[in-house]
Parts: C-alpha cells; sequence; structure tokens
C-alpha cells in the first residue's frame, strides 16, 4: 500500500490483527516479564528520583530503572544525545520487530503527552540561570513530540510517515483506535501503533499543583481513593489487515474489533459527573464492534483514583454493563499519560492470550455509590474472549477500544 | 472519496480574514516585525506577530477568559472557518463534525510562565490555572465546548508538516459515513524562548526580510496565527491527492523526500506553493522543483507571512486555495533569479485549474497535497 491517497478508493471493512507488540513500563522489559509481574500484582510505585520533589504534596511515581533502559539501545554519542522518551520508544519498539521482523507499516500512529518535555526544562532553566547553553542544540532538536518516534523508526530501519496524536491522557487508545479505523477502511494494511510517555518534574508538579496526584498509595475505584500516581513507559502494536497478515503467515496475538470516542465539553480538566463522555466511548465502541454489552468480560478501566475521574467512569460502566470486572492497572504503574492506553491494550492482549484478570491493587473498600465488581489485589484466572479499555484526558477526550480473543 | 474545502479561516500578522489577507498579499505586502524581549536574557528578537484587533470580535465564552493566545487563535479561525461555511448552502450538524487540531509547539507561553513559577517559588506555589493550558490539545478542548462538537477531536503534533497530515487524518476520518465534515485547524503562538530556540538552531535570522530561495540560505523569521479548513465531500475546491510523505534523518537528506512527494503528486499544469522561507528547506524544495517540474510557476506566502511552524502548512493551503479561486498568485517579490525557478512577478501569475502544496518541515517531517478546481 502506497503512502500516497488519492481519494478515490473504495472502502471495505477489513479485520484488523494484532501481530506483535512491545513494551516497557515499570512492570518490566518486554511482554513475559510484564505478565509475571502482573500475575504477581507487583506495586511499582516508589519515591521519585529522577528530580527534587521535596516541596510536591506526592513524592512517589512508578519509574522505570535508569541503569536498566539506558543499557540497551544504541550506545556512543548517540545515546547521550537521545531523549529518555527516545530510550522508551526504542526499546518497545525492539521488541516488537524481533517479534516480527517482516511487519513493514505504511503509517505510524503514536500518542503522547509531554514529548521530550524534561529538555525543554533543561533549556529554560540552563536560560534563566545564565548556565551553560553547550548542550541547547540537542535539547531544542530531541525536543519535539515527533523526535522519540523518528529516532525509534530510524533505530529499525523504519521509514513511515509519523502521526503523534497528543489527546493528552487519551493519546494512547486514541492513536490505536484511529490506526484501527485506518486498517479496517481498507486504505491501509499495517500500521504502528501505540504510545509513549516519560517522567518530567513540569508535569510531575502539574498535576501535583492540581491535587489531583495522591501523597498516599493510588486505590483506584477504593471508597477512600486520594489521587492519582503518575508513571512512565512506552508501548507499541502492530496492526495489520487480518487476511493480509494470514496470508504471510504472522502470528496473530490479537483482534481490535471495535472504538469509540467522544468529547465532554464540561470542564477542562474535570469529566461531566453525569458520566456522559466515558459513556458514549464504550457505549460507541462496543457498538462498533457489533457486539452487545454483554459480550464483554472484563474493563481495563481508565481509574486514575481520583475522586471524580472514578466516580464518572464507575457510574458509566455501572449503567451500561452488567457486572463486568473491572480493574486499573494504574494501580500498579501510575499514570503513564499518553503511553497509558497503549500499555494497558497490551496488558489486555496479555489478559487475552492467558486467560486471566489483571488486579487492582491497594483496593480496601468499595464505593457504594460505584458498585462494580472489582478484581481486588490478586489477579484472577477467567475464561475472557472480549475486552474493553479506556483512556480518558484533560480536555474532554474519551476513547475506548474493544480487543477480542486471536481468531482460530 | 472525494474531499473538498468548504471554509476558510485565516489569523496572520497580516490581519484575519481569507479575502482580507489574500488581497494584502496580491498588493504585495509584508508583515512588519516587532520586538521580542525576553526579561530573562535581555535579547530582543524579531517576529511577526498577529495584530491585536485580529481577536477583538471573539465571543466572551467562559473557555476563553484565561485561554493562551495559541487557543484564541485557534477559536477565531475555526470559528471564521465555519461561518464561511455557512454563507454557502452547507448546512452543518455538529454531531456529525469532527475536529482535528495541528500544532508544533504548543502553548510555549503558558508552558514556560508555568515552570517559571516552579523555578522561582518552588513546587508549592505552581499554579493550577495555568497547568491545565500547557497541554497540547487545551486549544481543540475549548473550540469544541464553543461549537458544541461531542465527537471525535484529535490533536496533531509535528513539525511544520503536521497540517497536511492533519488534513491526511480528516480524510481517513471521513471514510466514516457518520461524519458529514471535518474542521480542521492548525495554530502556532510566538514566544522569546521559541525565537531564542531557533535562533540557537540556527534557522532565525535577526530581522527580516525573509529572502526564499536565496542561497546561501540567511534565516527566517518567527511567527504566529492561525488556519482553519472546513473539509467536506463536495464544494468548489477539491483536494485530489494527499501524500503523507516521510522523514528526514538530516537535513541535507530533505530533498530526497520533497522530490518524492512532487514525483508522485506531479501537474506540469500546476502551480506549486512552497514552504520555502529562508532556511535549508529552500534548498531541498528548488532542487525538486528543478529536477520533478522546472516549468511550473513557485510562490512561498512565508516571504511575506513568516514562519508559523504548526500553523504554516494550512496557511499554505488557503493561498493554493484562493490563488486557485482567484486565478492568479501574488508576486514574489525577493526571489532571485539565480534560482533556477519559475515566480509570479506580477505579469505572469495566472493559474490554471491546479495547485500543489510542498510542506517540508524544519524537524525531519514532510509532506504534501494537490488540489484543483
Amino acid at each position: 500500500m502506497s503512502r500516497f491517497n488519492a481519494l478515490d478508493g473504495t472502502t471495505s471493512a477489513a479485520r484488523v490483527a494484532v501481530v506483535a507488540a512491545g513494551m516497557v513500563s515499570p512492570l518490566g522489559f518486554g511482554l513475559e516479564e510484564t505478565l509475571v509481574s502482573l500475575r504477581r500484582a507487583t506495586d511499582c510505585v516508589a519515591p521519585v528520583t529522577q528530580f527534587d520533589v521535596t516541596n510536591c504534596r506526592c513524592k512517589t511515581a512508578a519509574q522505570i530503572p535508569d541503569q536498566r533502559l539506558l543499557a540497551g539501545g544504541p550506545n556512543g554519542r548517540k545515546s547521550a544525545r537521545l531523549h529518555r522518551a527516545s530510550h522508551l520508544m526504542i526499546r518497545a519498539l525492539e521488541e516488537l520487530v524481533q517479534e516480527d521482523p517482516q511487519f513493514k507499516p505504511e503509517l505510524t500512529v503514536i500518542g503522547t503527552t509531554s514529548g521530550g518535555m524534561s529538555f525543554g526544562q533543561d533549556y529554560y532553566r540552563a536560560l534563566n540561570r545564565r548556565r551553560s547553553l553547550r548542550h541547547s542544540p540537542e535539547w531544542i532538536a530531541n525536543y519535539p513530540p515527533q523526535k522519540p518516534v523518528l529516532d525509534a523508526q530510524e533505530e529499525f530501519g523504519i521509514s513511515a510517515p509519523c502521526f503523534v496524536i497528543a489527546n493528552a491522557c487519551a493519546s494512547g487508545t486514541n492513536a490505536i483506535g484511529h490506526a484501527f479505523e485506518c486498517v479496517r477502511s481498507g486504505k491501509h494494511k499495517r500500521i504502528l501503533t501505540g504510545g509513549y510517555d516519560a517522567l518530567s518534574e513540569l508535569v510531575f508538579v502539574g498535576f501535583d499543583s492540581l491535587q489531583a496526584a495522591t501523597p498516599e498509595k493510588c486505590r483506584p475505584f477504593d471508597r477512600d481513593r486520594s489521587g492519582m500516581v503518575l508513571g512512565e513507559g512506552a508501548a507499541v502494536l502492530a496492526l495489520e489487515d487480518l487476511h493480509a497478515a494470514r496470508d504471510r503467515g504472522a502470528k496473530i496475538l490479537a483482534e481490535i474489533i471495535g472504538y469509540g470516542i467522544s468529547t465532554d465539553n464540561h470542564h477542562l480538566t474535570q469529566p461531566d459527573p453525569s458520566g456522559s463522555g466515558p459513556r458514549r466511548a464504550m457505549s460507541d465502541a462496543v457498538k462498533n464492534a457489533r457486539i452487545s454489552p454483554d459480550n464483554v468480560d472484563y474493563i481495563n478501566a481508565h481509574g486514575t483514583a481520583t475522586f471524580f475521574n472514578d466516580a464518572a467512569e464507575g457510574k458509566a460502566i455501572r449503567e451500561l454493563f452488567q457486572c463486568v470486572p473491572v480493574s486499573s492497572t494504574k494501580s500498579m504503574i501510575g499514570h503513564s499519560l499518553g503511553a497509558a492506553g497503549a500499555i494497558e491494550a497490551v496488558i489486555c492482549l496479555l489478559a487475552l492470550q492467558s486467560q486471566f484478570l489483571p488486579p487492582n491493587i491497594n483496593f480496601r473498600a468499595p464505593d457504594p455509590d460505584l458498585a462494580l465488581n472489582i478484581v481486588a489485589n490478586e489477579s484472577r484466572e477467567a475464561k475472557i474472549d472480549i475486552v474493553l479499555s479506556n483512556s480518558f484526558g484533560f480536555g474532554g477526550t474519551n476513547a475506548s477500544i474493544v480487543i477480542g480473543k486471536a481468531p482460530p | 472519496m472525494s474531499l473538498s474545502i468548504a471554509g476558510m479561516g485565516w489569523i496572520t500578522p497580516l490581519g484575519r480574514g481569507v479575502d482580507a489577507v489574500w488581497q494584502r498579499l496580491l498588493g504585495g505586502e509584508e508583515a512588519t516585525a516587532q520586538s521580542i524581549s525576553s526579561a530573562q536574557n535581555k535579547k530582543t528578537y524579531s517576529g511577526f506577530l498577529v495584530p491585536n484587533e485580529a481577536l477583538k470580535d471573539l465571543p466572551p465564552h467562559p473557555r476563553l477568559r484565561r485561554a493562551s493566545s495559541i487557543s484564541r487563535y485557534a477559536v477565531a479561525a475555526g470559528l471564521d472557518a465555519i461561518a464561511s461555511a455557512r454563507l454557502g448552502t452547507l448546512k452543518l450538524d455538529m454531531n456529525r463534525l469532527a475536529l482535528v487540531f495541528a500544532a508544533s509547539n504548543g502553548g510555549v507561553n503558558y508552558t514556560k510562565r508555568f515552570y517559571h513559577g516552579i523555578m522561582e517559588s518552588g513546587a508549592q506555589s505552581a499554579s493550577p490555572l495555568l497547568f491545565p493550558e500547557t497541554v497540547f490539545n487545551a486549544p481543540a478542548s475549548h473550540l469544541a465546548a464553543i461549537l458544541g462538537i461531542n465527537g471525535a477531536s484529535y490533536t496533531i503534533v509535528g513539525d511544520g508538516a503536521v497540517g497536511i497530515l492533519a488534513i491526511k487524518m480528516a480524510s481517513e476520518l471521513l471514510q466514516n459515513q457518520s461524519l458529514d465534515c471535518c474542521l480542521i485547524v492548525a495554530a502556532e503562538e510566538a514566544d522569546w524562548v521559541l525565537c531564542d530556540a531557533y535562533r540557537k538552531w540556527r534557522l532565525l535570522k535577526a530581522r527580516p526580510p525573509i529572502e526564499p530561495f536565496n542561497t546561501p540560505p540567511r534565516g527566517t523569521i518567527f511567527s504566529e496565527g492561525a488556519g482553519a479548513l472546513l473539509l467536506t465531500r463536495a464544494g468548489a475546491v477539491k483536494i485530489d491527492a494527499i501524500h503523507a510523505g516521510g522523514n528526514f534523518s538530516h537535513q541535507r537528506n530533505a530533498s530526497e523526500i520533497v522530490e518524492w512527494i512532487l514525483h508522485d503528486l506531479r501537474d506540469d499544469n500546476a502551480c506549486i506553493i512552497t514552504s520555502a522561507n529562508g532556511t535549508f528547506v529552500d534548498l531541498a524544495e528548488a532542487a525538486a522543483i528543478a529536477g520533478q517540474s522546472p516549468g511550473s510557476m513557485v510562490y512561498s506566502p512565508k516571504q511575506a507571512l513568516g514562519e508559523s511552524v504548526g500553523a504554516s502548512a494550512l496557511w499554505q493551503v488557503i493561498a493554493a486555495a484562493q490563488a486557485l479561486i482567484n486565478k492568479r498568485l501574488p508576486r514574489m517579490v525577493r526571489a532571485p533569479a539565480h534560482a533556477g525557478l519559475r515566480f509570479p512577478d506580477g505579469s505572469n501569475g495566472e493559474v490554471d485549474q491546479n495547485a500543489l502544496v510542498l510542506s517540508c518541515g524544519l524537524n525531519q517531517q514532510a509532506a504534501g497535497l494537490r488540489l484543483s478546481i
């Protein structure tokens, strides 16, 4: 398929397979480590080490160890110039490429919220404090949000045009959803999709200033939830027309079957308490998948553990679904913003492959106003065929995707 | 599927309004540079800024009370595109309209102020009012709230080519028959910190004029504003083809990508609206045009309007559409004869039925499209 879109082609509803995935998150490097950590219900949240948080209310985050992150990927001077986000993307894409070296994407659609933000901070701090600007060309060149994606593509000889979606915390799910629509429309055969974000001081302090971040444990959907913790990571998925994938003998890991997107105009940072935005995204995703809500066996919730977000999402889930098991894996790995939707999609993929429900840890007491079937504290074995993953963000962006088990 | 432009909005340093800005371009006007000063490093930069009166009739919506300049430009351009489409026969249903917002640097002014507060006074006094406005999709959120869009809304980020990628994205969204149209808005705001960064990157010059296609390139002038297109499936100006292009790892490789785009889109009768801005981009585009389409008339709106990065590709598309509608191109006042290209000089600027837009960004992305009337 050419990158040249003549706008005169016919469209057809193709089925969309996930043929490979790669991920780095606080749960581990790669899908195998991630699966072990998920089953163990690992709490990856620890005191922040990347910058000073003395004056913040929240002092914890889920971080990826530098030593291990920087040990892989490109070597030498190039490696030192790259932003942490580029290293995250390179490690995630490395796994995908190893899994399916034949996968050659026509487009790349990746989500992020903050790009190379910490380089922007370094630059501004150096300007303001009249410190050395010797590194400023590197900071400036590696700051744009498309740069980590281009760095990762270049590392593995991929030259696909790059679409970077910045729909705040829904970016990763929006990227996967848009990539899914592009393949399903018949316009494209193969798209690389996913999301990334690295922890940065500006964003950390931002959430702290809003009092959205908690000084305590992250307890999504708990009666006593007090806020989110931040995380970081990257995840990528290779989406391919199912027939094309089968024709070349690719391994099918799962099938994306539905996508819903909505915009909630209530407030820039808070959801409509009625849950109408999340409800519409989920409802549209289920309709788009041509299934009934009863067919959904598990929901990986957005579940940030902020009072208003969990209340709106919980209300929408309760209204749409009958007692479906729900968990927020952010309880283990924090909220990785633009990467969250992609990481959670890969977690869903692992859940479908290994037939278990990932846990919602730190859960102590159910919220009587929500009455959800929470997968509390421990993972559960379960027969699951179809799962739904939610991401909601600032600006009122809501996105849901529906993922099915690999077709026989 | 056909894709057409049903409405346009344009906020530039030469003022607001598609026809008003176009007339000033035809008149040979160039934006006047203003000083952008930095209290931090005591330096002054030249920039082309949107005049204050351009935003005076924005609606008094609560969402705009604290909104950044980039949000205001985006809202103004978006509302103008909707209004111009409504002047025709088009009936708009906001439930069947998608929004794609494109930017490069986003809300830099508020981001800088927010971080400055952290540096000077500590994290405990960081402003919860500023932080939400620093997020890339804040302008799209405000515009969606003002227009009542509750369906698909995407913000995409990239370099100067991001506007073309936004149109490509809109073309994919309109594959969905539940949508009638897509509003694309691209915006950028100027700030001294951006000028400083682009200067250190050796892309900016100290003062105007911008001299497109000069050899060696002497640099560009940063500018700000927004452009908006309302795309539908039927209309007078058609988008025949979109090329999502590719990425160049070094500036010296840009011409290969641009030449490939031009080869795929080539139409010998079309004029070419380039992104030439006084930087390495000009060399890449000149080489590609000389190789693929040496007879085409070449125009760059950036000589008059400056380099608005995230907004720039949509400005080029608007200029191309205006050239097709009005059957002529403005003069390329400062284009040198030695460039070996054909430039409109006031006597030869007639335009036929087709136009190409080439967009080569400053940070590794390039794309293009073809329009007809």
